[in-house]
């Protein structure tokens, strides 16, 4: 069946590239080199799939690995410099425009055009933009949907008759609760609230996490980080201000150590057992029922908590909510999930060999396609989330994983919630995106959660430093693409 | 055309070294002093090079980066008027004195590259670290140089002294306490980090004991600094230890007997034969030692990730973050900062503390 | 025999040549602490390896089948699953780390000996004209995009016909001791300071990402630790040989490669071994200079720390242990060379 399949993409793909390549086999001596983050998480799962693609089709697809924070710079100066020694980059979606910009990146519309199986329309809207196309063709091949969740101990708060949090005062309120209460059965103190807050690290996400729902409240064309026209940051105001206080103020909860932890650390807290409240990506539900879990079955998913106050962009107060102020509101919360990182994307180098460029489509197109991806995604091992909507519409996959039918539908029901939502908020999607919140956000976040500076320094210096970095990069250019990544809704 | 080899052999066998260290080093070294007055992007074939000028070292002095690179400035405390106001007289003292002994151009004017470092650093700590400001990653770089180099001479020293004593099992001793230098600075980070752990780590019940069970290192800024020396210090006491052993073992064993015969005690002894023996190598090694410690990059990698905030974040370590952010031109004006800075610190102990000994013993 | 008036103190012995036993007890509980602290660390390493997730998460457990029971599955990890790229990084490390260090030793003890035994005198006027067109070269090159060969074609010409006009203008002179400070002021660098520029060397005559562009780079980081050893080392070793082989004819090379190196054999053992602790674990660099196939395993252990899964610390273990071994059992084999052969190098300072 696989094999039927692959080999229908071959004969379709065969018409568009010169190389005369048919049968089972038919890519016997190429080699294609893939360049991502270290596994098991999203490479561990590559190479698995790639000795089937291999048995397949012959073709050999080797995955090298470097550090997380190294990975968008040796993929761009391999390929800019054209030491070509990666034909495929494997990294954050929010990073790619940078390198469509450079025209590094082989644009895959006639490979789709030519593919019957990858079934485009299943991709979730969201994700088949964002992560998929940069002006209107498509560039990259998803691999994984990302956007963060709140996750809360149902058992916990039912013993403390709590229902889980809408806002953050009530997240707070629940943490203090809860904190020191015995949450695995091990005798200790556990904590009320788990949010890594490491410095390089990935912290930087959850900041903006908490702060799109009191940022954007007018759709996803909105942004979070500009005023489109001019660049000028949107982030010297009082609804980041608060964002960064409440990020601050959930470590009371947290261990003492919280602000060393990435997110690796946190996540073995929450699995075993030790928290209350955590934010996460969609991981949190698959690592649940591993092996070893001690929150099997006692877990729940739910939107990022809202706000009741939004962001007016001329003063830069906060507001209240009305219908004005906050035209997609329920019951007078103003939500915003924030599509964190946008999911682990593949791109194919411009300049490879177009046999090695045909079958890296290949393998991605089969790492993309239902029949694949939709086993995968119920692996929490393998780091990747659902981003197709067979994915979230059956969970007979996912109880056949080991959840209950009831885990299932919570935790699909919460991402569906989120990926559906006309106010979700895009992660930053412009040249120098790293820099901008890679470096100086979370360089000026963590001095902050240390106590080295206040929070209006901390946002002072972030105007400053964007400023810089935009005009850098050319405030028109950056206007430009800006506008253009807003230009996705739902 | 033997002849000829013949003729020019000594210069054929210096050419290697020369050629390679000018094509790896020095090239590199002006090629990096360049990139220091651009901003380099890249992009299809290649990447984009502009010129700004002093920009990217204005940014890192006086512009946004200045708190990271040098240090927060508010108001001097009396503190730091009265430590920064000392040590210049004492530095100005110094020079003075130069002036008045036996004085060449040269030397004055090395000497007063030394004052210029001397008294920007002076002030850097009376403005930042005596009135109650953060420093930046200089200051930071100081400590773990100072303070690190310091533990490090003490401790070897010591252990190399005990070693050339005639015990038993000294080759046992030697081959274990040269292992740490053996691991990979990587993999001593790790390894401290599983050491420091105070939940889960080998000394959690000795926290908690002493009631800090829930104190964790890596939050406050004195406590993560030291932990990185004291891995650092672990790591490379070990070559402290080789070469002060080495030292100590170069002591010819007459002159000590002598001098016990002639009724010195040990310490005695030991203060007037073995340790003038021992200190022009001891000048020597520290100076090796700094010169590698100024680089410190691997250890708060991986131990902290500079943070928290920015407590633990070395210059090299700085510049590397600007390199991983692709900000080339940053990357390279901090390494010159850094180069600048160890030069002229390095190459003053040099000639003041060795070569001064040196001299002073022939 | 004379025997002391005084009665000794307790520190004091009551023999020349001897310690007291207070002496004794206090040295011997000093070496034995130091070698706990040593060892303490690299016993839980060691440990760690035969760890899985749950006994590092709930520990610390400290002694294998008591505490908790000791996995093989780290090893397993690392040698049966991946050892395709266990084993890649290990040959890598293998292949650069010996080669490099081969490498920089020769070229350096050659530097060394030259330094040593020969007289020079270049004139400082030429060189720095020398590393004015080096400058120029580099500008052209990387900044308006000339070609390097027409660019290096250029500037040699220019050296060779303008150097003697250009050196004649003033007579400064530099000695060996110049010579050999700058090349061991080399070591100053951070590695942070040239990678960049080394970088898009490499990346413009495509040798990224391969052996050989590591190797160089080792040889050459590591080459001022070379000629500051040897230096002192060849200058140790008495000259008579040497110059009666010179007498009988000898070339340079033939005294240098018959003569002088079996008589420096601790000395070179002793640099080798340094040299190839400081490649083996180098980081940095492998880091700028690698992408997949010249990967180390420096690297291979940072890769350990899989952010979203935490730090795998149990095959983070086995890495580090592996990359401890073979320098361990070198360190051994060559340990009576260590000290003897940084003695002489150390001495001399």
């Amino acid at each position: 069946m696989i094999r039927k399949i692959l080999g229908g993409t071959a004969i379709a793909a065969a018409a568009l590239t010169a190389a005369p390549a048919m049968a089972d086999g038919h890519y016997d001596g190429v080699t294609v080199n893939i360049l991502t983050r270290p596994g098991p998480v999203i490479a561990g799962r590559m190479v698995e799939r790639a000795e089937e693609f291999k048995a397949m089709t012959g073709a050999e697809v080797r995955v090298a690995e470097v550090p997380f924070a190294e990975l968008f710079q040796k993929i761009l100066t391999d390929w800019a410099t054209g030491t070509n020694s990666i034909d495929v980059g494997v990294f954050a979606s929010g990073w790619g425009v940078e390198l469509v910009n450079g025209d590094l990146v082989e644009n895959l519309d006639p490979y789709l055009a030519a593919d019957d199986k990858i079934d485009l329309d299943d991709i979730a809207p969201y994700f088949r933009d964002f992560n998929q196309k940069v002006a209107g063709s498509t560039y990259f091949i998803t691999l994984d949907g990302d956007f963060q969740m709140m996750y809360y101990r149902r058992d916990i708060l039912e013993a403390n008759g709590l229902e889980p949090p809408n806002t953050w005062d009530e997240y707070l309120d629940i943490a203090s609760k809860i904190n020191g209460q015995d949450m695995n059965g091990d005798g200790e103190p556990d904590y009320g609230s788990c949010i890594f807050k490491k410095r390089n690290a990935q912290s930087y996400f959850v900041i903006q996490s908490v702060a799109a729902s009191m940022v954007q409240s007018k759709g996803t064309s909105e942004g979070i980080y500009f005023d489109p026209e001019t660049m000028k940051p949107k982030i010297n105001n009082a609804a980041w201000k608060r964002a960064f206080e409440l990020y601050k103020a959930t470590g009371e909860f947290g261990p003492a150590d919280e602000l060393n932890q990435d997110i690796g650390d946190t996540r073995g807290l929450v699995v075993g057992g030790r928290c209350g409240l955590m934010v996460d990506w969609g991981d949190i539900g698959p690592l649940s029922i591993e092996e070893g879990s001690m929150i099997n079955d006692k877990v729940g998913a739910i939107i990022m908590p809202g706000s009741t106050e939004v962001l007016d962009t001329a003063t830069g107060e906060l507001v209240q909510c009305n219908a004005e102020t906050c035209p997609y509101a329920e019951n007078g919360l103003n939500y915003a999930p924030f599509a964190a990182f946008g999911g682990w994307t593949a791109a194919v180098s411009k300049s490879s060999d177009d046999q090695v460029k045909q079958a890296a489509y290949d393998f991605l197109s089969y790492m993309n396609q239902a029949a694949q991806s939709n086993i995968d995604v119920t692996m929490g091992w393998t780091g990747y989330n659902p981003y197709r909507n067979s994915q979230l519409e059956d969970t007979s996959a996912w109880i056949e994983a080991g959840f209950t039918e009831e885990a299932a539908e919570n935790y699909l029901g919460a991402i569906k919630k989120s990926l559906n939502h006309p106010n979700m908020a895009s992660d930053f999607r412009i040249p120098g995106a790293q820099q901008y919140t890679g470096v100086v956000l979370d360089r000026e976040l963590a001095r902050y959660l240390a106590d080295e500076i206040t929070v209006e320094q901390a946002l002072a210096n972030i105007e400053e430093g964007w400023e810089e970095i935009t005009d850098d990069f050319g405030r028109e250019d950056q206007a430009a693409i800006y506008s253009l990544s807003l230009g996705i809704t739902n | 055309m033997n002849e000829w080899l013949d003729r020019h052999m000594g210069r054929l066998f210096l050419a290697p070294a020369v050629t390679l260290i000018l094509i790896f080093s020095i090239f590199p070294l002006i090629a990096s002093l360049i990139m220091a007055f651009t901003r380099i992007r890249f992009s299809a074939g290649g990447y984009k090079v502009r010129f700004v000028g002093w920009r990217n070292f204005e940014k890192q002095f006086f512009g946004s980066e200045q708190f990271h690179l040098v240090g927060t400035f508010t108001q001097i405390s009396v503190l730091g008027w009265i430590v920064g106001l000392s040590a210049s007289a004492a530095l100005l003292w110094w020079i003075w004195k130069y002036i008045r002994g036996p004085f060449t151009w040269v030397g004055f004017i090395g000497r007063l590259i030394t004052l210029g470092m001397g008294l920007g650093l002076t002030w850097l700590f009376a403005a930042t670290f005596f009135s109650g400001n953060q420093f930046g990653t200089i200051g930071t770089t100081l400590f773990y140089v100072l303070i690190g180099c310091a533990i490090q001479f003490l401790i070897g020293t010591a252990l190399a002294f005990a070693c050339s004593q005639s015990i038993r099992g000294k080759t046992a001793f030697r081959v274990i306490f040269f292992v740490p230098m053996m691991i990979t600075p990587i993999g001593v980070g790790y390894i401290f980090r599983m050491m420091a752990d105070t939940t889960k780590g080998p000394f959690s019940e000795v926290w908690q004991w002493v009631g800090l069970g829930n104190f964790a290192w890596a939050t406050d800024p004195w406590a993560a600094r030291t932990f990185i020396v004291i891995a650092e210090s672990w790591q490379w006491i070990p070559f402290v230890f080789i070469m002060m052993l080495a030292a100590f073992e170069s002591v010819p064993r007459d002159y000590t007997e002598a001098a016990e015969l002639d009724g010195a005690g040990p310490w005695q002894s030991f203060k007037e034969i073995t340790w003038p023996h021992v200190l022009p190598i001891a000048a020597t090694v520290m100076l090796i030692r700094a010169i590698e410690a100024f680089k410190i990059v691997d250890l708060p990698n991986i131990m902290t990730s500079g943070g928290p905030g920015i407590a633990t974040e070395s210059v090299s370590l700085q510049s590397y973050y600007a390199w991983r952010s692709l900000d080339l031109g940053s990357a390279s004006a901090i390494a010159y900062i850094l180069l600048f800075i160890t030069v002229v610190i390095c190459v003053s102990f040099f000639n003041l503390v060795v070569l001064a000994r040196i001299r002073k013993q022939q | 025999m004379s025997t002391p008036i005084r009665k000794p103190g307790i520190f004091e012995s009551p023999r020349i040549g001897e310690m007291s036993r207070a002496t004794k007890v206090v040295l011997y509980a000093f070496l034995l602490i130091w070698s706990l602290i040593v060892l303490f660390p690299i016993y839980w390493l060691i440990i760690t390896s035969f760890k899985d997730a749950a006994d590092v998460n709930q520990g610390p457990f400290f002694i294998p089948w008591v505490d908790f029971q000791p996995s093989l599955h780290a090893w397993k990890e690392l040698f049966v699953t991946d050892y395709e790229d266990t084993l890649r990084a290990y040959l890598n490390s293998i292949i650069i780390s010996l080669s490099a260090t081969a490498l920089s030793v020769l070229i350096g003890s050659m530097a060394a000996y030259a330094l040593s035994r020969v007289e020079y005198a270049p004139n400082l006027i030429t060189i720095l004209f020398f590393v004015f067109l080096l400058a120029m070269t580099g500008l052209a090159v990387g900044l308006y995009g000339v070609d390097w060969r027409l660019a290096a074609a250029v500037a040699v010409a220019l050296f060779f016909f303008l150097a003697r006009a250009v050196g004649n203008l003033y007579q400064v002179r530099l000695k060996n001791g110049d010579i050999l400070f700058w090349i061991i002021s080399q070591r100053i660098l951070a590695p942070i300071v040239v990678v960049v520029p080394i970088y898009m060397m490499f990346q413009s005559v495509k040798l990224l990402d391969t052996h050989i562009a590591i190797i160089i780079t080792y040889a050459v980081v590591n080459m001022p630790i070379v000629v500051w050893l040897m230096y002192d080392f060849f200058n140790s070793i008495p000259r008579d040989l040497e110059e009666s082989a010179q007498l009988d004819g000898a070339t340079m090379i033939a005294t240098f490669r018959e003569i002088v190196l079996p008589l420096s054999r601790t000395g070179l053992a002793a640099t080798t071994l340094l040299v190839m602790i400081l490649s083996w674990n180098e980081y940095l660099l492998a880091l700028f200079l690698s992408t997949s196939k010249a990967q180390t395993m420096p690297i291979l252990v940072a890769a350990m720390n899989a952010g979203e899964r935490g730090i795998l610390w149990w095959t983070m273990s086995v890495a580090i242990i592996v990359m401890i071994i073979p320098v361990v059992v070198l360190a051994v084999v060559l340990q009576k060379y260590i000290s003897k052969g940084l003695l002489v190098g150390a001495v001399k300072g």
